[in-house]
């Protein structure tokens, strides 16, 4: 039982700071980023790298990891979807666009990493073992840095200057640009940092999971998931969406077992029953 | 002349905020009568309501006597309650005429399937739209433009149209969002001898607004609302006269001149 | 420009008789016969891609159309292979069973609207992938293989279709096939928007209220136009797994379910014709990369980055003459 909740615990931060970064996304431009499951790769990818093939130590691997994906986000916005928003009323050409960068982060992954399956050898060895709980240290370090990171952005998100902007620019366009606030320095900020953080969640799961280029699109559609249960444009949302679905996978993942891949088909016909009941998820923005 | 709606404690809350409290009145048939008051008092909360577009949060709205408050929007007006858009038309790109036919879904007798595949039903319904559709235009003075794309329009002829739609559908209550919103005195005149044609044809109205020469000019009854409740009703020469009112429009006007 | 509808008639009967007979000449003249798989592909997913373009008529924005194509693959396949019914029967079957399967779907997510529903179909694509990974009667990741070749119609002994089985060239039977299936679904299309239930659909798409406020029960139309856009990805499907013979869970991803989308948008979305122009030119441009080798994704999305850059409204909104729904 302990196993089954230590699992989705610590799966559940990390799942966290990907919604955290969808739902930023979502919040600022209206635009669900499809790449975001193949930003989460490259992350790893970059590590694997870093950390893998240079040697260099797993922070620094870690930041490399998030810098590249600010960079690759802040490009993108500012680039990319800036101009389709701009000149485009139909939401139908973001997201087409956001298919596409998809697409094409997959191809560009695809090229430079190739299909194989990579890890990286385990960041702290050892096993912490009792009664009902085998859990290995790098998992729980894994953990701790995730839940580091989810305060650090509230934080960022509450108390500092570009946090308080994009706040204001989620929840009013029009009254923050009143305000005085640089609508496209901070939202080319919010994608840069939505960005960053699949990255590092990449980053982080290499070291346990591995990667590998297949497992962007799963990984988007994952997080559209919780962003479905958390409700979009919200923080909590994302947060509470996030460890849902870490649960439900590891309660899944040892209950469910012998029925096969049936958790996430589980999840599914949940999720359309809870939608019935809460179109916009537990806490979410009403849209529809 | 019997009550044809009946507003019972309608009552509507959003989270925290009080929208509506407690509003009741009646209106009669075939009266015209208006809804008036500062912004921010309710109205347009109060005129959804009416239109099942929102659902109270307490007390009903009746008509005939019957509940309609709760139920879908559709069947409210398929009941015969219909609600106007300001500046709202279904179809910018088509012909004024083709607008007003195509709100005649109420009448249909045909059905969906019937009108793809064009039975004798379904040509029979569209031959009696189109009619329909010509006197309507006729009656509210758009005959001459009635193949003129809708996004065209000017303002004035945009909101008749609207109100056309509203015909269209053959209601026994026609509900008008701030028909007189943004006119000049000529534009006014005319909507107001619009509204007056709409009784005429046996509809009762109930409208929503803000311009005061207007609502004094046309209405039957008027009921005021201030911060959600109603604060006086009666005829036009009442109202003007009734200190809260008075207060009510000043105590508004104060704040919009900023202190 | 306005066109008659008697040159609008002449014209579409000119392009029926270009595609079954000219395109065949061609063909059998240069031997390219693999063509023949192309352009059937082309037609095929057209149709599946006109299902998605009916939801965005209604002001949906549907990325789970392979959801129903593999569901519909699967259904015919099921059929054909384990109860010995005829393919022909299984066709409509199969886009029955995903639209009654749409419906449920349906009643729940319809009420949602933009970002939010396309998210769930998106998700929805993925989730049949994994039910017919999980279930028995799907046979998990083999798929179903070797699905016999349709058989023939015959009424009081005469022939109506051929057993194709029997055929030389089976690959141009399908063809046919296709492009008359593909035929007909257009005709319905362009039937449902110059008749009033379009007009009525594309009043939810304007303003939901005001359908409403008329008396559309828009509850209702909304859960029928997406019961027939996933009956056409459901006939789409079943058609596929006639002609590849075979059906996985892979048969079908999120991938193709965002194509259909881009085919749609990419032809325009005002436009009748838009999701077979689109899905003509993103597949034949992606066949034709195929040469550049490991660099076809790539080229392929670049060049949609672009598209989506330059053209926010799609192909088909470049044509001066805007005739909308023609």
């Amino acid at each position: 039982m302990e196993q089954i909740i230590a699992n989705g615990f610590y799966l559940g931060a990390q799942y966290a700071l990907v919604a955290l970064g969808l739902t930023l996304i979502f919040a600022l431009m209206n635009v669900l980023n499809f790449a975001h499951g193949q930003m989460y790769v490259l992350g790893g990818f970059v590590t694997y790298s870093i950390y893998g093939q240079f040697k260099l130590p797993f922070s620094v691997a870690l930041i490399c990891s998030g810098l590249t994906l600010a960079v690759i986000g802040a490009l993108m916005e500012k680039f990319l979807f800036r101009t389709v928003i701009r000149r485009s009323k139909r939401e139908e050409s973001t997201m087409l666009l956001a298919a596409a960068t998809a697409f094409f982060l997959d191809a560009v992954i695809l090229l430079l990493f190739g299909e194989k399956q990579r890890g990286v050898p385990k960041i702290v060895s050892g096993v912490f073992v009792s009664e009902g709980l085998i859990m290995p240290y790098d998992r729980v370090v894994v953990g701790l840095v995730a839940i580091l990171m989810i305060a650090a952005f509230m934080l960022y998100m509450q108390y500092s200057k570009p946090g308080r902007a994009m706040r204001a620019l989620a929840q009013d366009r029009i009254a923050a640009q009143l305000m005085g606030v640089k609508v496209d320095r901070y939202t080319m900020i919010g994608f840069a940092l939505g960005a960053m953080l699949a990255g590092i969640v990449g980053g982080l799961l290499v070291s346990i999971t591995g990667v590998n280029s297949g497992i962007g699109g799963p990984i988007s559609i994952k997080a559209f998931l919780m962003v479905m249960i958390g409700g979009a444009g919200v923080v909590g949302g994302a947060i509470a969406g996030g460890f849902i679905l870490g649960m439900m996978e590891s309660v899944g993942l040892s209950v469910l077992r012998e029925y096969g891949d049936v958790t996430y088909l589980v999840i599914f016909a949940l999720l359309m029953v809870f939608l019935s009941i809460r179109p916009n998820g537990l806490m979410g923005k009403p849209w529809g | 002349m019997a009550d044809i709606l009946e507003v019972a404690g309608l009552t509507k809350r959003f989270g925290g905020l009080v929208a509506v409290s407690d509003v009741r009145f009646s209106v009669r048939e075939r009266e015209i009568l208006s809804v008036i008051g500062p912004n921010g008092a309710g109205k347009s909360t109060l005129f959804k309501l009416i239109a099942s577009f929102l659902r109270p949060t307490a007390g009903e709205v009746r008509f005939k006597g019957e509940r309609i408050s709760g139920l879908a929007p559709h069947i409210v007006a398929r009941r015969g309650v219909v609600r106007t858009f300001q500046e709202t038309t279904i179809f910018r790109n088509m012909s004024v005429r083709d607008n007003v036919v195509t709100a005649h879904h109420l009448r249909s007798r045909a059905s969906l399937a019937g009108f793809y595949f064009g039975t004798a039903t379904a040509r029979q319904d569209l031959e009696a739209f189109g009619n329909s559709a010509d006197e309507i235009l006729a009656f509210l003075g758009l005959a001459s433009m009635r193949h003129e794309i809708a996004s065209t329009l000017p303002h004035g002829h945009l909101r008749a149209l609207g109100i056309a739609i509203g015909l269209a559908t053959g209601p026994a209550v026609i509900l008008l969002d701030e028909p007189f919103a943004g006119m000049n005195r000529d534009e006014t005149r005319r909507a107001v001898e619009l509204v007056r044609k709409v009784r005429e044809r046996g509809i009762t109205v109930l409208l929503v607004e803000h311009d005061m020469t207007a609502v004094m000019n046309i209405s039957d009854r008027i009921v005021v609302l201030n911060f959600g409740q109603k604060i006086a009703e009666g005829v036009p020469a009442e109202i003007q006269r009734n200190p809260k009112v008075i207060e009510a429009y000043l105590g508004a006007e104060d704040e919009s001149i900023g202190k | 420009m306005t066109t008659t509808p008697t040159t609008r008639i002449i014209s579409a009967v000119f392009f029926l008789l270009a595609l079954l007979v000219g395109v065949p000449l061609l063909i059998s003249a240069t031997g390219r016969t693999d063509l023949y798989y192309t352009l059937t592909s082309v037609a095929l997913l057209s149709i599946a891609s006109s299902g998605v373009w009916i939801t965005f008529y209604i002001g949906r924005i549907n990325i789970g159309q392979g959801a129903y194509a593999l569901m519909g693959g699967y259904v015919s396949a099921i059929l054909v292979v384990d109860y010995g019914v005829s393919f022909w029967l299984t066709l409509p079957l199969a886009g029955l069973f995903c639209a009654a399967a749409s419906v449920l779907i349906g009643l729940p997510i319809l009420r949602l609207r933009g970002v939010y529903f396309a998210m769930v179909t998106l998700v929805l694509t993925e989730v049949v992938r994994l039910l017919a990974l999980a279930l028995p009667v799907t046979n998990g990741a083999k798929g179903i293989v070797s699905i016999p070749l349709p058989t023939g119609i015959g009424i009081f002994g005469l022939t109506l279709v051929p057993d194709f089985a029997s055929l030389a060239n089976p690959r141009l039977a399908f063809y046919i096939v296709a492009v008359l299936l593909m035929a007909l679904c257009f005709l319905g299309l362009y039937r449902l928007v110059h008749s009033r239930v379009g007009q009525l659909s594309q009043s939810l798409q304007q303003n939901e209220e005001l359908a409403s406020s008329i008396g559309v029960n828009i509850a209702y139309l909304r859960v029928i136009a997406y019961a027939i856009s996933s009956f056409l990805g459901g006939v789409g499907g079943a058609m596929f797994a006639a002609i590849s013979q075979s059906i996985y869970p892979s048969s079908f991803t999120v991938a193709d379910s965002v194509n259909f989308m881009l085919n749609c948008f990419l032809g325009g979305l005002g436009y009748v014709l838009g999701p077979m122009l689109g899905t003509f030119v993103l597949y034949f441009g992606w066949d034709m990369l195929f040469q550049t080798g490991e660099y076809q994704l790539l080229i392929f999305s670049t060049v949609l980055i672009v598209l989506m850059l330059v053209l926010p409204n799609g192909l088909l909104s470049l044509t001066l003459s805007a005739r909308r729904g023609d």
